[in-house]
């Protein structure tokens, strides 16, 4: 079964929200073009909004593209690779997040206080750290991809973040307003709850 | 000389300090803290001319085997203990040190030596069976994590070592050797290969290091916190790092070892506790932090274990501090001579400055405030604002010119946009790693977590107060306050002391002086770091510029550049360090590279 490019484009949009068409054409792997076309006949049928250059899904449209997921992504529920891959990941978020929050906030005599980022050594060994994870989480991605190959696109995107960290431009790890490390994986988390219908927990 | 065991190995015993470039930074911090005359755990080191030999040969330099041999032997020698046999077992840690360090090197691998009947002799020695099969669990875990790269699940806690060794097989057909030998040989082989690893590889491309340098491998006696009532493990800092305040802090947790401090199972004892218990070892500690503390030349954090009364240092390195604490210590270090004053300059960060004069609520509204909810402060700041329940409506009001607040249950990539047009965050669920937490930080957007599920029901659409640092949200707009620079005592001075060497001057917009400056309010493109040499281009000849980003790093440099006399900001500490390193990078364009 061959996933439309219609929903692939609501999709990206419900985990990216508020994107440009790159930003969508991006996260999903359909060609920029396609994606602007799809979003056209998306706003005639009044599923999308444009603002400002950006889309947004309407209310009707989640509900619709909710009740899709269930038919949609039967296949990859049903594939053992697949569901491994998820719970791997599933596994090596709290880890990611552990992290993420030991980057930003350093722990003195017990009491976390805003990382100032005045320790490269301390900076250095949670990039380094953040490479270890990604290691593992490779792995986990391979076997998301051998399911469903849009998948490798994070796995690519997570290494150039990454790459980029251990380059010394840091705002790759956590910056919200950017593909970084930590945006990327949580996009990468919420195109998977969506799949396996789950919901996050916190 | 430290004494050699051939080509390859050296053990160090305390006597002058090795090349670095051979020992890698491990070994040199052990080996200088022996120079210093403190007790450390005896170590061996695997120079970085065999990893070389290995990497260019691939494969273990011939005599290496025998050297490592002597060398556990030297280490049996002076503990009095026997490596993989009893009555006391020799254990010992693994890790790697390269002379630069980079990502990608191996991790550290502890207590080499364990298998069964060690763990036995282990169990007799220090009469805990369950700590010897904790210390045996631990060693599998790591060489299955770090050495094989193997991640099984892991069996229960209770799990006996035979199952943990079939689980690793089964999950990737290789073993965790038995035999403590080939434990040694094969952790060695490891760090050698780490050398070459995908993210070693191309750092080293990156920064410019090379390939042939290798790395060191330590091999240190494990020691023992836990064999009875005059043993112990804590840590000690040489100054308190959360004030600053110029005497030690420490905790101590009796008959334990190294990771039960960190674990967060025990409650450990203030260092009074130790003085009371090993007179002796206490005193020997406080000076050892005054001795390393000065040889540092920064506060220092020590980790320590003590066993039957014997003290021994595992490690010192500079501790990190509050924001608060390295202002303060700072001017302390330069004012005891520890440090000169431009050494201390290069230690403040402008964020640490900014992080002090950060607003907050007034002692005096605080008092009779009250509170409609509470849950963990997971990011500083206060925000003021009417609470919104939904992103969208949060993202609308904002742009109509509104302050407001988030409340969501829990956050997700879907309100990102509702974040960034809030002035803070509040949730329902959730701890300090969740979405909100970490978005909010990375935002620096005052955020509170956990407050419970239910807790923000019926709060929407009332004006609140946010404090991330306390996790408190209170009804109504307090008033709040904002510390103010020449109030502060320590940042006045280092203000002075950074004015005095500054290319370029910063004076407070309260200067009379102030008056004469250009000001860039107006100007679009002085409002961006990235364009604001442009703005400054077309004030040419004037003396001095304010407003937009002036204050910026980009906008000190740019200042400079365009010849300006000075700019003025408030406050005038983070531009003053700006220039400094503006100046410090133009004198050593090299080390503009350190820290991009």
């Amino acid at each position: 079964m061959t996933v439309s490019e219609t929903h692939l484009v609501m999709h990206g949009l419900a985990i990216k929200k508020h994107a440009t068409p790159e930003a969508i054409a991006g996260i999903v792997g359909l060609d920029v073009e396609d994606v602007r076309a799809a979003l056209g006949k998306l706003v005639e049928a009044k599923r999308v909004v444009e603002a400002r250059g950006k889309y947004l899904l309407t209310p009707a449209a989640r509900m619709a593209l909710d009740a899709d997921y269930s038919w949609v992504y039967e296949g990859a529920r049903a594939n053992p690779h697949f569901v491994a891959g998820y719970e791997a990941f599933e596994c090596l978020n709290g880890s990611l997040k552990q992290l993420i929050t030991e980057w930003q906030t350093i722990d003195v005599r017990g009491q976390g206080v805003p990382n100032d980022h005045s320790d490269k050594g301390y900076d250095d060994k949670i990039i380094d750290r953040l490479g270890d994870l990604h290691e593992r989480a490779e792995t986990a991605l391979r076997r998301l991809a051998q399911a469903l190959p849009r998948f490798s696109i994070y796995r690519d995107k997570l290494s150039a973040a990454l790459e980029k960290a251990e380059d010394g431009a840091t705002e790759w790890i956590s910056d919200a307003k950017i593909e970084s490390y930590h945006t990327l994986w949580f996009e990468l988390h919420e195109d998977l709850l969506r799949l396996m219908r789950r919901e996050r927990q916190e | 000389m430290a004494i050699c065991f051939g080509e390859w190995t050296i053990g160090l015993t305390g006597e002058g300090v090795p090349d670095r470039k051979l020992i890698g930074g491990k070994a040199s911090s052990v080996a200088r803290m022996q120079a210093l005359g403190l007790n450390v755990p005896p170590a061996i080191v695997i120079t970085t001319r065999a990893c070389a030999a290995f990497i260019g040969g691939h494969t273990t330099p011939p005599g290496l085997e025998d050297e490592i041999a002597a060398g556990v032997a030297w280490l049996e020698e002076r503990t009095g203990r026997r490596f993989g046999a009893g009555p006391r077992p020799l254990l010992v840690s693994v890790r790697s040190g390269a002379p630069v360090s980079m990502p990608g090197m191996m991790d550290t691998v502890l207590n080499l030596g364990i298998n069964d009947e060690t763990e036995t002799a282990l169990a007799k020695e220090c009469g805990d069976a369950a700590f010897a099969r904790n210390t045996h669990q631990r060693f599998l875990d790591l060489y299955a994590h770090i050495v094989l790269k193997a991640h099984p699940a892991r069996p229960d806690q209770c799990g006996d070592p035979g199952t943990w060794r079939t689980a690793v097989h089964d999950a990737t057909g290789l073993d965790i050797p038995y035999d403590a030998k080939a434990q040694l040989r094969g952790a060695v082989r490891a760090v050698f290969e780490s050398w070459n690893s995908r993210r070693a590889r191309r750092y080293r491309q990156h920064h410019g290091i090379p390939d042939d340098l290798g790395t060191a491998v330590t091999i240190q006696a494990m020691v023992f916190g836990n064999l009875d009532a005059r043993s112990g493990t804590g840590v000690l800092f040489s100054r308190n790092p959360l004030t600053g305040d110029p005497t030690p802090y420490g905790e101590y947790l009796p008959r334990a070892q190294g990771e039960d401090v960190v674990s967060g199972k025990f409650t450990p004892e203030p260092l009074s506790a130790l003085a009371n218990e090993l007179p002796e070892a206490h005193a020997a500690l406080l000076v050892a932090a005054q001795t390393l503390e000065r040889a540092g030349q920064d506060v220092q954090d020590i980790e320590f274990t003590i066993e039957r009364g014997q003290l021994f240092f595992l490690q010192s390195r500079a501790a990190k501090l509050a924001p608060h604490a390295a202002i303060r210590v700072a001017v302390d270090l330069v004012r005891e001579g520890l440090v000169d004053v431009d050494a201390a300059l290069r230690r403040i960060t402008p964020e640490q400055v900014m992080i002090l004069l950060a607003p907050h609520i007034s002692e005096q509204a605080l008092h009779g405030a009250h509170s409609l909810a509470s849950g963990e402060g997971a990011s500083p700041g206060v925000g003021i604002g009417v609470l919104v329940s939904d992103s969208d409506e949060a993202e609308r009001r904002a742009h109509s010119g509104e302050a407001v607040i988030l409340a969501r249950p829990t956050t997700s990539p879907d309100d990102l946009h509702g974040m960034i047009a809030s002035r803070a965050v509040v949730t329902e669920l959730g701890g300090s790693t969740s979405h909100a937490a970490v978005v909010g930080r990375a935002l620096g957007l005052p955020c509170v977590v956990g407050c419970g599920k239910g807790a923000l029901d019926g709060l929407a659409g009332r004006t609140v107060t946010v404090d991330g640092r306390t996790g408190k949200v209170y009804d109504g707009a307090l008033t709040i306050e904002a510390p103010d620079e020449s109030d502060h005592g320590s940042l006045t001075t280092l203000a002075g002391w950074a004015a005095a060497r500054s290319p370029l001057r910063v004076l407070p917009p309260s200067s009379p002086e102030a008056r004469g400056a250009v000001d860039l309010a107006e100007n679009i493109a002085a409002a961006d770091p990235a364009t604001i040499g442009d703005a400054l281009n077309l004030i040419k000849g004037a003396r001095g510029a304010r407003g937009g980003a002036i204050a910026s790093d980009e906008g000190v440099r740019a200042a400079l550049a365009a010849g300006l006399e000075f700019i003025v900001a408030d406050p005038v500490l983070p531009p003053l360090l700006a220039a400094l390193r503006s100046k410090a990078e133009a004198a050593a364009p090299s080390d503009a590279n350190e820290r991009p």
